[in-house]
């Protein structure tokens, strides 16, 4: 557990008024309130030390305390119980002991609450009001390849195991929503929800495009001249193509239905192959020979 | 409409400590839609998150109601951006090797 510079952090010397304080919390909050960086987990982390700076300085007890241990605040509660003692043997009813009620405890760092006590930080009273609990975000890795079906999972959100459904067809970057399992509600109100970004790995040969996908494939020359036939793979397996006589360079023909899954409905998209001739390098001196006869023929 | 599925403008006001203008101007600004049930005014719960969303904007930010309004409007448009951002990205890919 480190120590943390919360003037650093506001941007203050020590001697920064409370009207200063305000001011640099109001400027740096606008700049990195979650609701205006969403999944932007730098500006989240940022807004929190933000919040925790002002916690402390702007309450005059905690800046006082943060103030008069500095970087010695691992001995503060040591220097804090002495002090206590010596106060109630001096005066018993003087002795005042703080209290937070704060429930957002994940919000306050380490040092925090091991300097100013654990669970959150304003002194704000208890309320009986519920509160929706808060909005969890997760990331998914996955190969293309495991969302070629509908598969169940099993995730450990927060220590808790979550069983769910993983749609075929998910795009790289999808979000969705699990409602109900985030954070509990406070007073007894309704569960947050979980966000599963989802960030698949292309581990096939395959362009994708939404539920189309591309692969340019090499024919050999006199293949694309004269015709013949081909094997491809697809997702599904493998399957034969023609490939006509006289193929140009990217030329594409599609294959219906050999694409991906289409995302929360039934079928598949399609599969563009594009054809790509192979010049061919390092011919012998008799292949030479062969297109040389066949330049004087004429052709071009 | 059931009972689980909204809540009370009044009620979140309360909870919340803020004024009901304040939601009036947000249903006036097209931000949130609100609807009547026992001759109440009500929210459902699936406009809830923007509605607490504004609030805590409004509440923390101390962003005035027209702020509020050309927020959800540019967060609306950096949303389809990011969309169309991924969307590209995903086309480019195609031509990447």
């Amino acid at each position: 557990m480190n120590f943390i510079d919360y003037y650093k952090i506001l941007g203050l010397d020590k001697s920064a008024t409370e009207k200063e304080i305000k001011s640099a919390y109001r400027k740096l909050a606008r700049k990195h309130h979650p609701d205006l960086n969403p999944n932007n987990t730098e500006a989240e982390e940022k807004f929190k030390q933000i919040n925790e700076a002002h916690a402390v300085l702007s309450d005059s007890e905690k800046r006082k305390k943060y103030d008069q241990y500095g970087k010695d605040w691992q001995h503060a509660e040591e220097f804090e119980k002495a002090r206590s003692q010596r106060q109630s043997q001096s005066n018993q009813n003087n002795y005042r002991q703080y209290t937070y009620t704060g429930n957002q405890e994940s919000d306050f760092s380490d040092f925090f609450e091991s300097m100013f006590g654990g669970g959150g930080g304003f002194s704000g009273q208890q309320k009986s009001t519920k509160f929706r609990g808060q909005d969890y975000n997760a990331e998914l890795r996955l190969n293309l390849t495991e969302v070629l079906e509908n598969h169940k999972r099993t995730l450990t959100i927060n220590g808790k195991n979550i069983r769910i459904t993983i749609p075929a067809g998910i795009e790289d970057g999808q979000t969705i929503k699990i409602k109900g399992y985030g954070g509990d509600g406070i007073q007894g109100g309704p569960k947050g929800d979980l966000y599963i970004t989802f960030s698949l790995l292309n581990n096939t040969s395959f362009k994708r495009d939404g539920a189309n996908l591309y692969k340019t494939i090499e024919i050999p020359l006199t293949k694309a001249i004269l015709g013949g036939e081909i094997i491809v793979e697809t997702l599904s397996g493998k399957v034969k193509l023609k490939v006509q006589p006289g193929t140009q360079n990217g030329t594409k023909i599609k294959l219906k239905g050999k694409g991906f899954p289409i995302y929360k409905k039934n079928g598949f998209g399609d599969l563009f192959i594009t054809f790509s001739p192979k010049i061919p390098t390092n011919l012998t001196e008799q292949q030479k020979k062969l297109f040389e006869e066949l330049e004087n023929t004429g052709l071009k | 409409m059931k009972n689980s599925t909204f809540i009370y403008i009044e009620e979140f006001c309360t909870i919340h400590n803020i004024e009901t203008s304040l939601v009036h101007q947000l249903v006036e600004f097209e931000i949130l839609t609100l609807k009547k049930t026992d001759n109440k005014e009500v929210i459902e719960l699936e406009e809830l998150p923007k509605l607490e969303k504004m609030v805590r904007l409004h509440q923390e930010l101390e962003i005035n109601p027209q702020g509020l309004q050309a927020i959800h409007h540019l967060l609306e448009q950096v949303n389809k951006l990011q969309e169309e951002i991924l969307a590209l990205r995903r086309k480019l890919n195609r031509f990447e090797e």
